[in-house]
């Protein structure tokens, strides 16, 4: 009964009574103050939970951030040590003419090429990319179905406002698989930022945890949302790596992606 | 943690204080305040753990003070935040016994006009007592407190992401589940100690 009126379940009298029963019994008035403080535990312990999912998924961020910085200045310091290279070769006559032969077959070349590139240029965008390689997930129901099954059941049934709505209403019961659902809902729903978030807290509980539960399926949505996005600066680096490594679940399917066509998308958005 | 709503300190109070958006509030405190503060701690003497631990702590306490109608904004969220930080971080360097050499880089580093934050963080301890008891519940009846009393779920809502049959048995576990967590704090002597005295 105490349980009940610390809930509000009670009404009118029986409040009432328990209330006095609470502030005359010190018996009585202990329990409620330890059933209080217990609640309080439970509160304190949900807010120091989702302070610490938070947490984990700024780590992940800063290093991912890191990590783009780290190759854009890779890039550039390949990029500037070519040039440099090039500048020692054009210190002669001979090599300049032979340069510039070079040069005119190179622009001949480019001339031919000119119609085929010009249109690829204009038709090759992130979004255009996104078109091209995105294909949703088939679910394998044997994953934790038990816990999750009405998410589960609205995922297969393509019933994305339903697997979203379940997805937001728990915070703190969250695990990779609702996430997981949750991100794919949102992307087939086109809201990208909501899905963004719901795969980098997969890889950041993961990588917090030491686990790998959906993280290759997270790191190839993450790429394929950036790329819904307009974002193909933050899609890259998880692509190369997904590329790399042979092991990845979706090594394959980013294996058959044209990087020439990722990178003149890359140019663009740069530009 | 993309494409994050800005606060001012104003807004991100009302967010935290009415729970419309409390974990978009919790990623914008930690891009905009984490670094500065951690960088403190780090700088004296913490290590990138320690100052990543030490933040997060802040963060659960400044939420607590804020969602308890104690903050009032006499001092900008920063300031506050690195200060119980900092708070945070001296009594952890007194329980690790290098209180002397410390306290006084410490005592060195500390404005004059910095907020007072010693009442907010006196129970920590305690409270980190607690947290532990909660987790030494077990999963099935930690999540079904956490979804009741922290997340506020209706039995309804409970039976979306837990395995349970119906509502009335969910109710059960939830009673079951909260009476052992009071069995818990009852049996540890130092919560039952600081309890009684709380009663008195």
């Amino acid at each position: 009964m105490m349980i009940d009126h610390l809930d509000e379940n009670l009404r009118g009298k029986a409040t009432a009574s328990l209330e006095d029963i609470i502030g005359n019994d010190p018996e009585a008035k202990t329990e409620w103050h330890y059933l209080h403080l217990a609640v309080d535990a439970v509160k304190d312990a949900g807010l120091y939970e989702e302070v610490a999912a938070v947490r984990a998924a700024w780590k992940e961020e800063l290093k991912i951030t890191a990590g783009a910085a780290a190759s854009r200045t890779t890039t550039l310091r390949s990029i500037s040590a070519s040039a440099g290279s090039e500048g020692v070769k054009t210190s002669g006559t001979r090599v300049r003419t032979l340069y510039r032969y070079t040069l005119r077959a190179a622009a001949c070349v480019l001339i031919l090429a000119g119609s085929a590139s010009i249109y690829k240029y204009l038709s090759v965008s992130s979004g255009s990319l996104y078109d091209r390689y995105y294909s949703g997930y088939a679910l394998n129901t044997s994953r934790g179905a038990d816990q999750t099954n009405a998410m589960v059941e609205a995922y297969n049934a393509k019933d994305w406002t339903t697997v979203e709505k379940i997805g937001d209403t728990a915070r703190v019961s969250r695990t990779n698989q609702t996430d997981f659902l949750s991100g794919m809902a949102c992307l087939e729903k086109k809201k990208y930022d909501k899905a963004i978030n719901h795969f980098e807290q997969i890889i950041a509980v993961n990588n917090h945890n030491g686990t790998g539960y959906y993280q290759d399926e997270a790191e190839f949505y993450l790429a394929i949302s950036w790329l819904a996005h307009q974002k193909i600066n933050e899609a890259m680096p998880i692509l190369e790596k997904i590329r790399a490594d042979k092991n990845h679940k979706y090594h394959d399917a980013v294996e058959k992606m044209s990087f020439f066509d990722l990178r003149l998308a890359q140019y663009k958005e740069n530009k | 943690m993309k494409a994050e709503v800005k606060y001012t300190d104003a807004e991100l109070i009302e967010a935290i204080s009415d729970d419309t958006d409390l974990n978009g509030a919790i990623r914008f405190i930690y891009r905009q305040h984490a670094e500065a503060t951690s960088s403190f701690i780090r700088h004296y003497g913490g290590s990138e753990q320690d100052a990543d631990d030490i933040f997060q702590e802040a963060v659960v306490a400044f939420i607590d003070v804020v969602k308890k109608g104690k903050f009032r904004m006499e001092s900008n969220v920063r300031t506050f935040l690195a200060s119980i930080a900092k708070n945070i971080w001296f009594n952890e360097l007194k329980k690790r016994d290098r209180a002397g050499h410390r306290n006084k880089q410490f005592e060195m580093g500390r404005p004059q006009n910095e907020p007072d934050v010693a009442e907010h963080i006196n129970d920590l301890e305690r409270k980190k007592q607690l947290r532990d008891l909660v987790d030494g519940l077990g999963e099935s009846c930690r999540k079904i407190l956490l979804l009741f009393y922290y997340e506020n779920m209706t039995m309804k809502e409970i039976l979306y992401h837990l395995p349970y049959e119906n509502e009335q048995v969910v109710r059960n576990k939830k009673y079951k589940c909260l009476q052992q967590l009071t069995g818990l704090i009852k049996n540890n002597p130092a919560i039952a100690r600081q309890m009684q005295e709380i009663i008195k």
